[in-house]
């Protein structure tokens, strides 16, 4: 698996730019993860993020109220449900509608080295986050070398 | 039907327009709805908080400009991405009907709400009619 790293930069603009050209990088990539995603063009959208501790997944659900959302592991499998309710003032009568709302439910296959059972979410902005964990064996880890 | 399986729409980028900040900026998906006192406008943008957005109307031009915050995206690596990152800009005709000062805006679950109530000359009124 090819790592892509963003730019050290500070300055938000170049690095605004950055984090798009590398996620238009990898968006061209064959997807080869330990991540079993299916359904792309399926609500909710995802981007899964890696760093040293195991996976991020973040999923774009504004106006889904975190009580109207459930996440669900059952054996590899990460299950995003809920429901997106666009409920205009009453006796309007919409100029335009974009908005989609409805019921959306979606599946993520886990890799094998991470640990769904410590998984931790959280909401904020309209944006789900969830993280988790690679499992204790699957974390690097430093042999120290002993003097003979 | 009761229940309606919701489609992803992609964002679309701002296009035909120069823009005043770099950066990618993309066309937030709205609903625009009329009621006999104001027209409601909702916006959604995910990732924006509230410092970091800006509505204005000035010249019957409803702008709304919203920023992303990349903060949390250090030291991640993306791995797999469905959806783009980046500023949300949209632009709006407004009539000249809307009460400017009375404009309130509030934002939840990264949903903008703008309410524009309309000037009271621009409300629909009921006319008695009197008997001769």
């Amino acid at each position: 698996m090819t790592l892509y790293r963003f730019s050290q930069t500070r300055d938000p603009v170049s690095g605004l730019l950055e984090l798009q050209r590398e996620l238009d990088r990898v968006f061209e990539r064959s997807p080869d993860f330990g991540f079993g995603v299916s359904g792309r063009g399926v609500f909710p959208p995802v981007n899964i993020f890696g760093d040293k501790d195991g996976y991020v997944v973040r999923v774009e659900i504004p106006g889904v109220a975190p009580d109207q959302v459930t996440i669900e592991t059952q054996g590899r499998t990460l299950t995003i449900a809920g429901k997106r309710d666009v409920s205009p003032p009453s006796g309007g009568g919409f100029h335009r509608r974009e908005r989609g709302s409805g019921e959306f439910s979606r599946s993520l296959q886990l890799a094998d080295d991470l640990d769904p059972s410590r998984a931790e979410a959280s909401y904020q902005l309209g944006i789900l986050t969830i993280r988790i964990p690679k499992s204790e064996e699957a974390k690097p880890r430093q042999i120290a070398v002993k003097a003979a | 039907m009761t229940t309606q399986e919701l489609n992803v729409k992609h964002k679309q980028e701002v296009s035909g327009a120069e823009h005043t900040r770099p950066g990618r900026a993309y066309v937030p998906d709205v609903d625009i709805c009329e009621t006999p006192d104001s027209l409601w406008l909702w916006a959604d943008m995910p990732g924006v908080a509230e410092e970091s957005l800006e509505v204005k109307l000035a010249d019957g031009v409803l702008s709304i400009d919203g920023q992303v915050s990349l903060k949390e995206y250090d030291n991640l690596t993306p791995v797999y991405t469905e959806y783009g990152i980046g500023n949300y800009a949209r632009r709006f005709t407004v009539s000249s009907d809307i009460d400017a000062d009375q404009i309130k805006a509030r934002l939840a679950n990264g949903v903008l709400e703008v309410e524009l109530p309309k000037a009271a000359r621009a409300k629909p009124r009921r006319i008695a009619v009197s008997g001769a």
